[in-house]
């Protein structure tokens, strides 16, 4: 029984900014172990959704639950703590801060210097691009780079789950593929993950249960394999008639 | 061409907006004197009037080659009209202005009672002796043709053998620095930087013990403004919270320290110098908090304009009737006590300095310990992207009280020394000027350094203290200097690493970004190879 029980549980969620309703009721689950998938069109709610679950913002209505503890209540920082860390979009890195400065903030919640310093042998070994350029001021670093490091950045609060929010955006499809594959490992490493893509067609080909979202509301969910074959997924999302 | 006549327009602006200035609060005048004296034999030649021009023709040099530096340094057309139009514009300024000095003296008109430098006599000097007309003439001639000296200078001096002659002179002597058995000694001894540290606060110690009176307490005056410096640092370079009301702080501390150990106020409730100061810094500290709470969510602008609010309130309830019976209203507090050691009073100019210099060192200490520390990275980070490092668990709130309460601190300090040692502490000594004053400070010294503020603190209450003259016109002095700073320097005379990366991330890792692009594309058409 408790296997089935949702690490991440999310219950008619509506988040207003000001009087723009722009979450309408979302509810969904993520069980421990998984990669779900949250699809959906430019303005639909998707980042909305992922900082309201890590409490950068606060829902007027409905709760998000951890490990059956409602944590809409707190502050993001406290919910950092609880094992939830998120890529944040565009990827939202310190640029003006080394590549070594931003893995340590990542670590910002934690005090065991030993194990930080094995996850950061880890991130090294994950993306050995940023072992190189450690010393390197991440504004300066390539677009796929800066990705790897947001990555890489939330992997050292060594979290159970990563939320990560269009983690291809604006990147060249051979490097999507690699940090795709990246996304994979780090799931099977044991992290479960919530991803957010507009990508449908990569985001469904490594999860395993996706979410539609449209204007603030879940409009289908399934298993990745039936949403690949589902016909208004592939005409409006995955391009193809 | 386009960009060669901006940046000849710049740098000719900025020229002219800095010689005018200068000129206006006495700066050639004086300068002029003390170089010709030294320089020329003052009997025989008109010394200072030689002197002057030659000021002005390495000002006009300095203007050409700094406007054809950055971009024409590659076409002889390009540098020169670089140089040229910085010439023209910078004469065609400053003739301009010597058309209307000159035009006030031609119809008497005395203007000392506006800027108190300039008398007749030191317009007709600023004119070469000569008819206005005449005068505005001969500026601009000098400055086109130095302005284009610049400009052919630059081109000479910039791209080609005196840049790398100069590089190689740089790595010579590195080399012979490196190869010389006492570097290679000091390198070998790991304590190096200890012993220099060391040496440097034996040197400071040493200092007042070393001056006279009148250095002593003009020392200390700077040294109370590096003490808020130091702090101010903290909350804007560090944290990245404008503060515009900071001066609330030392107005705090001193008024703590006064209505405590003043007989004045509250006769009954009089106590030590020692436990006073300390009750005064954590007060400030307090209020720090305290002031920062309502402005916990607000950023940018918006802080520094409340910020900005409550250092004025706190002025004005100072002065207000309301608490005139503590506060002493607009005539401030009195008989300030002074501390004392074993019996022995340290009310003199030295012992103070050594105070102040013992809680700059406490200060710098705190600052290094800050920086290294958790809370350190969470400032940086905040400053850098407030949600962001919400979302690495940095909790915002509590990370910025501590920045306020921490800066105040330094200022409660500065404060309270500041207060004992003039026995008087009033309204007016903590007027918004003393938060622009130490805002300037850090921002000429170079924000986020710590010996920038030092830097700052020195030119900007230091030099004026010894140039008496520069006194009055110190605000117009500090907006020319920061006007110019911002043009010349954004990264302030002494910037630190980071903030050296963010003024001039456009100029300095370019072609690191450029190798950064090209590495990306090879590796991804690698990986499209090997699939
Ligand atoms: N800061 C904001 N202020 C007002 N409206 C916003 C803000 N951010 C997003 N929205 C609106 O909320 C809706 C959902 O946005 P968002 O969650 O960013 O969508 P997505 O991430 O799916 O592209 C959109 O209609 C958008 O215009
Ligand atoms: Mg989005």
């Amino acid at each position: 029984m408790e296997n089935n029980a949702p690490v991440l549980e999310v219950i008619n969620l509506h988040t207003y900014y000001g009087n723009i309703h722009a979450l309408k009721g979302i509810t969904l689950s993520v069980h421990k172990g998984e990669i779900v998938t949250l699809i959906g069109a430019n303005g639909a709610g998707k980042t909305t959704t992922l900082k309201t679950i890590c409490g950068l913002l606060k829902p007027r209505l409905g709760e998000v639950y951890h490990e059956g503890r409602m944590i809409n209540v707190l502050k993001a920082h406290e919910i950092v703590s609880l094992g939830i860390s998120m890529v944040p979009e565009g990827r939202g890195i310190f640029s003006r801060l080394t590549v070594l400065e931003n893995l340590d903030l990542g670590a910002y919640i934690r005090t065991d210097r030993v194990a930080i310093n094995e996850d950061l042998d880890r991130v090294f070994s994950l993306f050995p691009r940023l072992k190189e350029r450690q010393k390197q001021v991440a504004g300066t670093l390539s677009g796929g780079e800066q990705q790897m490091l947001a990555i890489g950045r939330a992997l050292m609060a060594r979290p159970q789950i990563l939320l990560m929010d269009e983690p291809s955006m604006g990147l060249a499809p051979i490097l999507v593929e690699s940090i795709f594959e990246t996304i994979k490992t780090i799931n099977q490493e044991g992290v479960t993950v919530l991803l957010v893509e507009q990508n449908a067609l990569m985001a469904l080909s490594i999860a395993n249960r996706g979410y539609v979202l449209q204007t603030g509301q879940i409009v289908l969910q399934d298993t990745a394999a039936n949403l690949q074959i589902n016909e208004m997924v592939q005409k409006a999302y995955l391009g193809m008639e | 061409m386009g960009d060669n006549i901006r940046a000849g327009l710049i740098s000719g602006i900025a020229f002219g907006v800095i010689i005018i200035i200068t000129s206006l609060i006495g700066f050639f005048g004086t300068v002029s004197a003390l170089l010709g004296e030294f320089l020329f034999d003052p009997k025989t030649q008109p010394a200072a009037l030689y002197s002057l021009v030659l000021i002005l023709a390495l000002l006009g040099l300095w203007a050409g080659i700094r406007a054809a530096k950055p971009v024409g340094t590659d076409r002889w057309s390009g540098a020169l009209v670089s140089g040229a139009v910085a010439g023209l514009s910078t004469g065609l300024f400053v003739g301009i202005y010597t058309l209307i000095i000159g035009g006030f003296n031609a119809r008497g008109l005395d203007i000392r009672g506006y800027l108190a430098q300039m008398s007749p006599d030191a317009i007709r000097f600023l004119l070469f002796q000569l008819p206005p007309a005449t005068a505005a003439l001969s500026y601009f001639l000098l400055f086109t043709t130095t302005g284009l000296a610049g400009g052919f200078l630059a081109k000479t001096l910039g791209r080609g053998r005196l840049k790398k002659a100069n590089q190689q002179l740089k790595s010579k002597i590195t080399e012979l620095w490196e190869s010389t058995s006492v570097a290679v000694w000091l390198s070998k001894f790991p304590y190096t930087q200890y012993i220099v540290y060391g040496a440097i606060i034996i040197l400071a110690l040493l200092l007042p013990i070393s001056l006279g009176q009148y250095w002593n307490f003009t020392l200390g005056t700077v040294g109370v403004y590096v003490l808020m410096g130091l702090g101010i640092n903290i909350v804007v370079g560090m944290a990245g919270l404008l503060d515009l009301g900071y001066v609330a702080f030392f107005a705090v501390g001193a008024y703590t320290v006064g209505l405590l150990t003043s007989p004045q106020q509250l006769s009954q409730f009089q106590i030590d110098f020692w436990p006073a100061a300390f009750l005064a810094i954590v007060i400030a500290a307090i209020t720090g908090i305290i002031l920062g709470f309502p402005v916990l969510r607000l950023r940018g602008d918006y802080l520094a304009i409340v910020t900005l609010g409550f250092g004025e309130i706190i002025r004005i309830l100072v002065r207000s009737d309301l608490l005139s019976d503590f506060t002493g209203g607009p005539q401030g507090v009195r008989q300030i006590d002074g501390p004392s050691l074993f019996g022995i009073s340290l009310t003199n100019d030295r012992a103070y300095l050594y105070m102040i210099i013992l809680a700059i060192m406490l200060a710098i200490f705190v600052t290094i310990r800050f920086k290294d520390s958790r809370v350190g990275r969470a400032w940086v980070a905040m400053r850098e992207d407030e949600t962001v490092s919400q979302a690495m668990g940095i909790n915002t709130y509590t990370t910025k009280l501590l920045a306020f309460a921490v800066g105040a601190a330094f200022a409660g300090l500065g404060g309270v020394l500041f207060a004992s040692r003039n026995q008087y502490i009033g309204p007016e000594d903590a007027n918004l000027l003393v938060s622009i004053n130490v805002l300037a400070v850090v921002i000429v010294g170079g924000m986020g350094s710590i010996p920038g503020v030092f830097l700052g603190a020195f030119v900007l209450k230091g030099l004026p203290e010894i140039m008496r003259q520069l006194q009055d016109y110190r605000i117009l002095a500090f907006g020319a200097l920061l006007v110019v700073m911002m043009i010349v320097r954004p990264e302030g005379l002494w910037p630190s690493q980071r903030r050296r990366l963010e003024m001039h991330e456009e100029e300095l890792p370019l072609e690191e970004l450029e190798e950064t692009e090209a590495i990306g594309a090879l590796e991804a058409a690698l990986e499209e190879s090997t699939k």
